[in-house]
């Protein structure tokens, strides 16, 4: 067989490795054949291409180094920087909130660990594992290591010479200029290079390709420069429309703070793209992060009805359920997850939590087991944590309390878990103990109001009224709407004015 | 207030100055303006109280830069201009009360001091420190007899001395007695607050006394020129044995013709003094305690803010006229005279920042400030008749000028307040969700099954409890604890790691959680791989651990792997000479950015 022909066959059956050995060993028979080259180089690039539209995610030097901003203090429901502000939406007050202070979305993304906390200290301070940490800046170490590539030498030098190559020659060349394009930002991860060529490349083709327009503006994006990225971004789109396009200046809008300009992106999107999931997905993304849950589950509805195995539309609407006290249909889909083959502590744990609540008390405990033999080092603790509330929902307190000592020696940042153990402590009557934990929870979660609440209840039984007044204030800069902190706070101001 | 209109006129005010490191920490009643060269350029006057006790000066400002500053002995109380005599050029005098004394400048020169009159000193108590001076007593039956004394007579007649070896532990006393004794027994009273009331004239420039009020009680008018006390008021009857302190004086009226002095009390009681009274009358019990007051001089109407964040204002006889709710606690207050609009402004600096002018009952203007303002006068400063001066908590100086056209809206509705039609509350319905076909479904199935359901709940049940002992037992065994279980050293660890990487700062925070038990002889040390981190100080000394008290321990920690990769570190907690450590965590590293 034609060894060109044989390269092509395994790349069309995404082997390649394989592919990029044949390719090599043509070139080096002949270093021009530009089409075994063009093949060794969408290779390369297939190899280590990611969806950098689903790992983004916003660094901490972009959420504060940004100049863009523009109010500080946002019309509610206009920003996604407070969530809490928004009409209508849920609150802490049955719906908790995730280790970075939004509410808890129904599938872990980047985005819904990216809180954007108010100061660089709180940004650096939010618990930092292995597993929630946010990058310091979005083109850092993490995107490298998604890109691995260019760390590693390769045997006989790289596969291109990124600073000896002549990008102008090349720009000229559509059918070369656009495989070379996507090696250099997906292969090389070198963004000042890609968009050397992507600026030669339009300004060869006179504007004319939207496609290097998109490139143009993917660059500006990653360079964090929004502006540009939007002009580009918007100038693809009069020529053609593609949901890709649409996605992105949605993602602009939303690195913009412009959660409302990029909702009406996605909608314009969705005129030329009726019912497309992406779309829809991004639309429900962003009303989640409003905290405008009804519309978000709206949306979320309606990809089910054209994608019924998406699972983060399932797991969000089925969150959603549970928290708005209809276990048993969160029930239902999360049984639909199981059914679809998904199979991990996640799925068990939210399971054995509806059946309880639900009623449904003979599946409960296999659940929650299931879920123990299953879990990982990171998400034990939660599981811990969910049966020491099954035990407190049975009354068996001392039960609870293993759990909840054993979820924090899984996890020793596990914040309700002290809470919930300083109210076990304080039902037994050890009130100093009590106290300390309810310190400690509040110290590593200060989004938290319980804990602000029980301490400052805990000090005002105990007659420390200056110590109530002040944790009573944090309980309600936490959940200002929250009524018991509100009477408490209006209690003790009447023992303080009072003669 | 449910208005909302937006109450904010920028148009109304000039911002003349503003000066964030001005550095002063003051209060109302320590700033003043006086035409203290008789040039016509009116001098704002401040005493800076510094830290409390260091850095106490008197600053006067000339324009927007600091013109001079004297450094003041003690904390002042007050501070007021006044003018003394008739003599030209009319240059005011300036009064600083602080401790005892008042301090009279002119030309910002020392003058005059005047010291308030020593009290009469319990004979009883007097004997007593003769007899202990001539050592004819023992201290401890001094102490005795004095706290006897203090029973009988109240805490507050005692001299201070007295009161000071009251406090004092047995061994401090005998030190205290023989560095005291040899002074002659004096009792002090020292100035609570000080203004001014108009001798004979009402005119701008008129000769005024100083009406000051004592920790003992009293209120005394002085003689401008000779500061002889002219009336002595007490505030309360005589057999009262409970001191009514004022806190907050206002005065309006002529000395030699008829005269009002409004004192608020520590008590929460406004008392009136009127001329030829020496007893003061109690015009009104508040029902908080008072923050701030002005007295106007047209109807002698008090307005006083109180700490239940209510403005209250009360007619001259004490009757309430009305009550405003403030938004946040007020902080102080100042009347801004409008005589152009024939009104008077009150404006009231709340907590955080925000700064309302009611005109009566209405809210006219808010000036927002960008942190708490402490101290607010309204007057003449500099050559501009209506300036307003403000200093925040965080000592720094605002200076807002009243456009000569501004205009406040003074009609507006005669009642602000909106209020809400009663059960509108209740009409609002609540968002439950109905029950569904499948719960019901769900129950029709718990109901036939319930003997089975139950059995499999308690056998899962008892299973989870072996579990749960067996995970328990495991972590006891591999001490993995940050919190210390029954019986044990009671201990809480925690941890955090603060940082972007490469270089890590890790902060263990150790607290004791017993009633009362101390804790000591624990260290803490670091367990991790030697390949991925270098660690500044891997064993870290603990020292007594008090109950209650959170300790924070802080150390470096260094991601010294070529790759990008991240491990845990083992905390450990352990005691001297003991194998196994008494508490540990795993702390999961966070990968570090390597930026690139």
């Amino acid at each position: 067989m034609d060894p060109v022909f044989s390269a092509l066959s395994l790349y069309k059956k995404r082997k390649f490795e394989e592919c990029v050995t044949t390719c090599t060993e043509l070139l080096d028979k002949n270093p021009f054949d530009q089409a075994v080259w063009v093949l060794k180089m969408r290779a390369l690039t297939e190899q280590l291409y990611v969806d950098d539209l689903e790992a983004e995610e916003e660094g901490i030097a972009e959420a504060f180094m940004d100049n863009e901003t523009i109010a500080e203090s946002a019309r509610p429901g206009t920003s996604l920087k407070n969530p809490g502000t928004s009409q209508g939406g849920s609150t802490q007050g049955y719906r908790p909130w995730t280790q970075t202070g939004r509410p808890v979305s129904g599938v872990v993304r980047p985005g819904t660990q990216t809180a954007r906390p108010g100061t660089m200290e709180q940004a650096l301070r939010t618990p930092r594992t292995s597993k929630t940490a946010r990058p310091s800046t979005s083109q850092s170490a993490r995107t490298i290591r998604l890109g691995t590539a260019s760390m590693l030498s390769e045997p006989g030098g790289p596969f291109i010479q990124l600073s000896r190559i002549n990008l102008g020659n090349y720009a000229s060349k559509p059918a070369l200029a656009k495989p070379l394009f996507l090696y250099i930002l997906y292969h090389e991860n070198s963004i000042r290079h890609a968009l050397q060529l992507a600026v030669l490349a339009t300004q060869a083709c006179e504007f004319k390709d939207w496609w290097w327009k998109v490139q143009l503006g993917k660059c500006y994006f990653a360079l964090g420069l929004m502006r540009e990225a939007e002009q580009q971004f918007r100038s693809a789109l009069r020529q053609h429309q593609c949901i890709e396009t649409f996605l992105r200046l949605g993602r602009v809008y939303i690195r913009l703070d412009q959660p409302l300009s990029a909702l009406d992106v996605c909608r314009t999107g969705l005129e030329y793209f009726p019912k497309e999931t992406t779309l829809l997905t991004e639309i429900a993304r962003i009303f989640e992060g409003l905290n405008n849950m009804t519309m978000s589950v709206k949306y979320y509805r309606e990809i089910v009805t054209e994608d019924s195995t998406n699972v983060e539309a399932i797991a969000c609407i089925g969150m959603h359920h549970f928290y708005t006290d209809q276990p048993e249909m969160a029930l239902r889909f999360y049984r639909r997850l199981l059914q679809m083959g998904l199979y991990n502590a996640e799925l068990f744990n939210n399971l054995g939590l509806c059946c309880f609540y639900a009623q449904q008390y003979d599946m409960t405990l296999s659940c929650f087991q299931h879920a123990l033999s299953l879990a990982k080092d990171d998400d034990v603790a939660d599981i811990w944590y969910n049966i020491g509330l099954i035990a407190i929902g049975v009354g068996d307190t001392r039960l609870a309390g293993q759990c909840l000592r054993l979820a924090i020696s899984a996890d020793s940042t596990h914040a309700p878990a002290y809470n919930n153990l300083g109210v076990l402590e304080l039902r037994r009557g050890r009130v100093n103990e009590a106290s300390a934990f309810f310190q400690a929870a509040a110290s590593l979660a200060p989004y938290l109001f319980e804990p602000y609440f029980n301490h400052s209840s805990l000090s005002h039984k105990m007659g420390d009224l200056q110590a109530s007044y002040i944790v009573i204030q944090k309980a309600l800069e936490a959940y200002p709407n929250h009524v018991p902190s509100q009477e408490l706070l209006r209690a003790l101001e009447k023992h303080f004015t009072f003669i | 207030m449910g208005s909302t209109r937006n109450l904010e006129h920028d148009h109304l005010w000039l911002n003349a100055h503003t000066d964030t490191r001005a550095a002063v920490y003051t209060f109302s009643s320590c700033i003043t303006l006086s035409d203290l060269n008789a040039d016509g350029d009116f001098k704002l006057i401040v005493a800076d109280l510094g830290t409390g006790s260091t850095n106490v000066k008197l600053k006067v400002y000339r324009g927007t830069s600091l013109h001079s500053e004297t450094a003041l002995l003690d904390v002042p109380t007050g501070v007021t201009s006044f003018y003394m005599d008739l003599s030209e050029p009319r240059i005011p005098a300036v009064a600083v009360a602080s401790g005892s004394n008042i301090y009279i400048y002119k030309n910002m020169r020392p003058y005059f001091k005047f010291s308030l009159p020593a009290l009469d000193v319990n004979p009883l108590e007097r004997d007593l420190w003769m007899q202990i001076r001539d050592e004819h007593l023992e201290i401890n039956v001094l102490v005795e007899l004095l706290n006897n004394l203090r029973i009988e007579i109240g805490h507050s007649q005692l001299s201070t001395r007295s009161q000071h070896i009251l406090s004092l532990d047995a061994s401090e006393a005998a030190s205290f007695v023989q560095q005291h004794s040899k002074f002659p027994l004096k009792r002090q009273t020292i100035v609570t607050c000080i203004t001014t009331l108009k001798k004979a004239l009402t005119e701008e420039k008129a000769v005024s006394c100083l009406v000051v009020g004592t920790e003992c009680g009293e209120v005394l008018v002085l003689d401008p020129e000779a500061f002889t006390i002219l009336e002595k008021i007490k505030l309360c009857a005589q057999d009262n044995t409970i001191v009514v302190v004022p806190a907050i004086l206002a005065a309006c009226g002529l000395h030699a013709v008829e005269f009002r002095i409004v004192a608020a009390c520590r008590d929460g009681s406004l008392r009136l003094a009127r001329r030829g009274w020496t007893e003061a009358k109690l015009l009104v019990q508040l029902p908080a305690q008072p923050v701030a007051m002005t007295v106007s001089a047209e109807n002698a109407a008090i307005t006083i803010a109180l700490m239940n964040q209510t403005l209250q204002c009360f007619s001259k006889k004490g009757k309430l006229q009305w009550i405003v709710t403030l938004p946040a606690a007020a902080c102080s207050i100042c009347q801004i005279p409008l005589p152009h609009q024939s009104a008077t402004i009150i404006a009231v600096s709340l907590t955080g920042g925000l700064l309302q002018l009611y005109n009566g009952r209405q809210m006219v203007d808010v000036i927002k400030a960008p942190q708490t303002v402490s101290g607010v006068v309204f007057g003449r400063f500099g050559q501009e008749e209506n300036a307003l001066i403000m200093f925040t908590v965080d000592g720094s100086l605002m200076v807002k000028i009243l456009k000569r056209t501004a205009h406040f809206n003074l009609q507006g509705s005669a009642s602000n307040t909106v209020s809400v039609a009663p059960g509108t509350a209740q009409q609002v319905k609540l968002q439950i969700p109905k029950k569904t076909r499948l719960f019901l479904d769900q129950t029709m199935r718990e109901r036939d099954n319930c003997i089975m359901m139950h059995r499999t709940f308690q056998r899962d049940l008892f299973q989870l409890r072996v579990d749960v002992a067996r995970a328990c037992v495991r972590a006891l065994q591999s001490c993995n604890n940050p919190v210390s279980l029954e019986g044990a050293e009671p201990v809480k660890l925690s941890a955090q790691v603060l940082g972007l990487g490469p270089l890590f700062k890790m902060v263990i925070s150790l607290q004791n959680i017993s009633a009362s038990s101390l804790v000591q002889g624990l260290g803490i040390l670091f367990h991790f791989d030697d390949k991925m981190y270098s660690m500044e100080k891997p064993y870290l000394h603990v020292p007594m651990l008090i109950p209650g008290q959170e300790y924070p321990f802080e150390t470096m920690i260094r991601n010294i792997s070529e790759l990008a990769l991240s491990d845990q570190v083992r905390v450990l907690v352990v005691r001297d000479g003991q194998s196994q450590p008494v508490l540990a965590a795993i702390i999961n590293m966070p990968v570090c950015d390597l930026l690139v």
